[in-house]
């Protein structure tokens, strides 16, 4: 089979992981809105955004897990926020552009290490380019650009370990699940 | 208007606002988002989830730059609010004038996107109640065996992809079974138009957004 060839099963897996992500965390917009609320007295309300961002990104990452295809990344996330636009979410067509940055982020990392591994290397590598890409996409979307120096290492801080908590060590154990149930296609590649 | 066509012209303004701080355009096309919301009569549940979703995250921000930040910068901050809801409401001018129906038709027709990505994601977004309710499903089944799965328990993702999986093999054979073929040329039954006037108002509205990013602060 086509390595980068996507059948119409794969297309449908992807959104449906996507759509199905997004209403799991649905309830995600709880605790972003009652962490922005506690940190916008501070001066870190931005930060609400950060804390929950692993959270946003997790289905691309997973997606490149699980099909381990060039390609698999962006598309697990795109289609994701493609589904969460008819979900009723806050952000409605603003969603395909976060999409699409989350997913390029994503697929970055899957590149650096040449779709060959799929450890915690890869692990480390989609953590760092996704909060990189993101991070500046912020600064110009969100406005990150004006914020104070502190303000600015905080939010990138929390963003990196939200990242790395949800994006890394939850798929990591999602995937191992999956393994462990051989249900993950070409899992011996 | 042509929904590819509605679409593409709401990312084109979001995306060219994302890079450039002008209340003016900000305004003028978050006021037309809401004249075209306003022509098909929402219910005053969508205009409150309207309102009320983007005011904790704008509120938040604007409260970061103009208290907290170096420049106490108040026409940066405005811009950053109205950015939030000029998303926000261009974005529901595409999703509550337009079926997801009838986007995919038009993806596939006038945008020439590949008929699986367009049906395929559509497929996707038809199970929503079932996803939903399988969600709840596994909490509850988890329940019962005394385990609480959270927003950070592997388990309930497994179980959800699982459930993906099954359900993507079926769709994919339902949908096959109904004849498609991928990559196959196809006969539209609903075919989709575009009109003079969607060309009209696409390049307008950029040429206006364009005048107003340049022209105005």
């Amino acid at each position: 089979m086509n390595k980068s060839h996507f059948g119409l099963r794969d297309v449908i897996l992807l959104a449906l992981i996507g759509i199905i992500f997004g209403v799991i965390y649905f309830a995600g917009d709880f605790v972003y809105n009652a962490v922005t609320l506690l940190l916008t007295p501070l001066g870190l309300g931005a930060a609400g955004n950060d804390f929950t961002m692993g959270l946003w990104c997790m289905a691309g990452p997973l997606a490149g897990f699980m099909l381990k295809r060039p390609g698999s990344a962006f598309l697990g996330e795109f289609l994701g926020a493609a589904g969460e636009m008819f979900l009723g979410g806050q952000w409605g067509a603003a969603n395909l552009i976060s999409g699409a940055v989350q997913g390029v982020a994503t697929e970055l990392g899957f590149t650096l290490v040449g779709y060959r591994f799929y450890n915690w290397v890869t692990i480390l590598s989609t953590t760092l380019t996704t909060t990189i890409v993101t991070f500046a996409w912020d600064w110009f979307r969100n406005g990150y650009s004006h914020f104070a120096l502190p303000i600015l290492l905080a939010c990138f801080a929390i963003r990196l370990i939200s990242m790395f908590l949800f994006c890394g060590v939850l798929v990591k154990l999602i995937t191992r699940l999956l393994e462990r149930a051989h249900v993950i296609p070409n899992a011996q590649v | 208007m042509n929904p590819s066509l509605q679409l593409l012209l709401v990312l084109w303004i979001s995306f060219e606002v994302s890079f450039t701080s002008r209340l003016t355009a900000n305004l003028v096309f978050l006021i037309l988002a809401i004249i075209v919301l306003l022509f098909h009569h929402l219910r005053f549940r969508q205009w409150l989830w309207l309102i009320c979703g983007p005011f904790l995250p704008a509120l938040a921000l604007f409260v970061t730059i103009v208290a907290y930040s170096p420049g106490h910068d108040l026409h940066f901050g405005l811009v950053l609010v109205s950015r939030i809801y000029l998303y926000v409401m261009a974005g529901a001018t595409v999703t509550f004038t337009t079926t997801p129906l009838k986007l995919a038709q038009s993806l596939e027709q006038t945008a020439h996107l590949p008929a699986k990505f367009a049906y395929g994601t559509l497929s996707a977004v038809n199970l929503l109640p079932k996803i939903k309710q399988e969600v709840t499903q596994i909490k509850a089944a988890a329940l019962m065996r005394g385990v609480t799965l959270h927003l950070w328990s592997p388990t309930l993702y497994f179980k959800a992809i699982l459930v993906a999986i099954n359900w993507s093999d079926q769709l994919a054979q339902a949908i096959e079974s109904h004849g498609f073929v991928e990559g196959h040329p196809r006969t539209a039954a609903h075919p989709i138009t575009v009109h003079w006037y969607d060309w009209v108002l696409l390049t307008s509205g950029i040429i206006i957004l364009q005048v107003l990013l340049i022209a105005f602060p």
